[in-house]
């Protein structure tokens, strides 16, 4: 098999820390180009296969001459694009910049990147619409949230998924779009990780929607397969955890209380202005009432990846089975 | 809805028959890792389901089933059924008698309309027993998972028409036709009878039914459903698959075929069983 060097934004987050962790590992990969955004302590092993930069993401510039310098001397054929702005209380044009003008930049760059032949883009579940009469198991083909009230956080990041598959077959570039499962995770943009932080969490009265949730392991692996991998397409990653909303509370050692949607809405307004906690609740709403989890048929066909590593809860329940 | 799964598991327990319970614990179902299915169906509730429907099934409602050789004891199918009452308690007696007369047991997975899984505490305790919304993607993941459905193609219209025109089936909707024809699974006809005056309605209001997010909401002349006894017929499998390729599936006059030949087997089931029963009651 064909080795790869890689290059890899987002180095410093825990997905990416764990990822080139897995790289390292893996004889297939002989360099590794580990990129984070400026100011963003890096704490990776030393390595010399391994070799580090910080640059400002969303400056065009940087990021040119990062692919068209470093990144050409090392040969770099595959580019793994894992790097956005995670909090919801950011908002506006340089977020915008950061989580849609870098990948539109990506992309063009990577076009006409003499070495570059394979994209890898973190996408996410967030991308899709829950809705009653939509399906539970959510393929490739559902419905994307374009919802004209979505917050920037799901905007910025349907439009740059739907820009990354708009590209693909179009030059030599295979594009690859994993959109992954939530990541329970501190540091990956998990909104059920912050929900789970207070000892009580509220949610909506009559209902208990199953949720899907991804562990760093299976992320990094279905990254990992995507490079070795020969086909381009989109691919759902779902993780090894399906439960209710009820359980993964009760897992996680917190008490869930049911109230009425709109308290629930009120009560998480208030913590998020107190707290600056980034749980949005009007934002996940709709997966607090529907089941929408991701159908990983496809990924499992194509790509051979089956989540494996199943998330260690805080907490054993007894009454579980 | 949160009612743990031991609890739900020890209700159904003690509300179950010895031989009913003995029977539930060769139940397969597909975990997706924490003891529920992907559409949120967790055996404990299925044991609790089987518990709450035990008494309106052999008491109440004096359920009477026939042709319980055609439910296939392994893979695909679809049972297509009139629908009536103005309550889905039609639903909730054929849930149960296909769990008692198949070995080992298996749970029809009731197919329901849009607007249930948006209904509080119905909803999820509705889809821990193996019910899900009908989105023609969930219908398609059962059916490859080799799940048997259970599908009212009449829809809400057929359970809340008048008290006048009862066995008169309505239109059938055709999803049903041409999904068994894409995946070449046998569509089961089921034909029930009582059902229909079980809950006598003066009429249905399309108006409250529109302030509460649901079709229509029937107003019945009794404040609960009266002691019918309930008959249920199943047919002989109609095997779309022997002559029909899956790309006929997107030809729609032979799925419209194919759905009037359904409806034409449920209505000789009803014929019959309006023919055989002896009385609304006995």
């Amino acid at each position: 098999m064909k080795s790869r060097n890689v290059l890899i934004t987002g180095a410093s987050s825990p997905l990416g820390e764990g990822l080139i962790e897995r790289l390292l590992n893996d004889y297939r990969v002989e360099k590794i180009l580990a990129v984070c955004d400026e100011g963003c302590p890096l704490t990776l092993p030393e390595n010399e296969r391994l070799a580090t930069f910080q640059i400002k993401m969303r400056k065009q510039r940087k990021l040119h001459n990062l692919l068209f310098g470093a990144a050409r001397e090392s040969q770099v054929d595959v580019l793994i694009h894992a790097s956005k702005v995670f909090s919801t209380h950011r908002e506006g044009a340089a977020v915008h910049r950061y989580n849609v003008e870098t990948v539109r930049s990506i992309l063009d760059f990577a076009e006409r990147h003499p070495t570059i032949k394979r994209l890898v883009f973190w996408s996410g579940a967030e991308v899709y619409q829950v809705q009653r009469d939509l399906p539970s198991l959510m393929g490739e083909q559902h419905p994307l949230n374009m919802h004209s009230g979505a917050p920037q956080w799901i905007r910025d990041r349907v439009e740059a998924d739907v820009m990354a598959c708009t590209r693909m077959g179009l030059s030599h570039l295979q594009i690859v779009v994993l959109r992954m499962a939530e990541i329970l995770a501190p540091g990956c943009g998990s909104q059920f990780f912050d929900y789970l932080q207070t000892p009580i969490c509220f949610r909506p009265l009559g209902f208990d929607p199953m949720l899907n949730f991804l562990t760093i392991e299976d992320a990094s692996s279905a990254i990992q397969r995507s490079i070795h991998a020969q086909e381009q397409g989109v691919f759902n990653i779902p993780g090894a955890d399906t439960l209710p909303l009820s359980r993964a509370i009760d897992r996680w050692g917190r008490i869930g209380i049911p109230v009425p949607n709109t308290v629930a809405h009120y009560l998480y307004t208030m913590r998020r202005l107190l707290r600056r906690g980034d749980f949005r609740y009007g934002m996940n709403r709709r997966r607090f009432h529907f089941t929408g989890i991701l159908d990983g048929r496809r990924a499992a066909d194509i790509l051979r990846y089956i989540p494996s590593h199943p998330i260690e809860w805080p907490v054993e329940f007894e009454g579980e089975k | 809805m949160a009612l743990p799964p031991f609890i739900a598991r020890y209700l159904g327990n003690q509300l179950m028959s010895k031989s009913l319970r003995s029977k539930l614990e060769q139940l397969h179902f597909r975990d997706a890792g924490h003891g529920y299915d992907a559409f949120g169906l967790h055996p404990s509730f299925i044991s609790f389901g089987a518990g709450i429907t035990r008494w309106p099934y052999e008491k109440y409602f004096r359920v009477v089933s026939t042709g319980h050789a055609h439910l296939p004891n392994e893979g695909a199918a679809i049972l297509a059924s009139n629908h009536s009452g103005n309550i889905p308690i039609d639903g909730m007696m054929l849930w149960h008698d296909v769990l008692r007369h198949t070995t080992p047991p298996r749970v029809v997975r009731g197919i329901a309309d849009h607007f249930v899984p948006a209904l509080p505490f119905i909803g999820t305790t509705f889809a821990r027993g193996g019910m899900v919304g009908g989105s023609r993607g969930n219908v398609r993941s059962l059916l490859e998972a080799g799940e048997l459905l259970m599908i009212f193609p009449e829809g809400t219209p057929g359970i809340i028409k008048p008290f006048k025109n009862r066995y008169k089936l309505q239109r059938f909707r055709v999803g049903h036709a041409e999904l068994a024809i894409r995946h070449k699974v046998p569509i089961i006809p089921v034909g029930i009878v009582g059902a229909e005056e079980q809950l006598p309605s003066i009429f249905s209001s399309r108006r409250l039914g529109r302030m509460l997010g649901i079709e229509a909401v029937p107003i019945p002349i009794f404040p609960f459903p009266l002691p019918v006894r309930y008959h249920i017929y199943y047919g002989a499998p109609i095997e779309v698959y022997r002559d029909l390729r899956s790309e006929d599936a997107d030809n729609p006059e032979i799925v419209a075929r194919i759905a009037g030949q359904v409806q034409g087997e449920v209505a000789k089931l009803i014929q019959k069983g309006l023919k055989e029963r002896k009385g609304i009651f006995v």
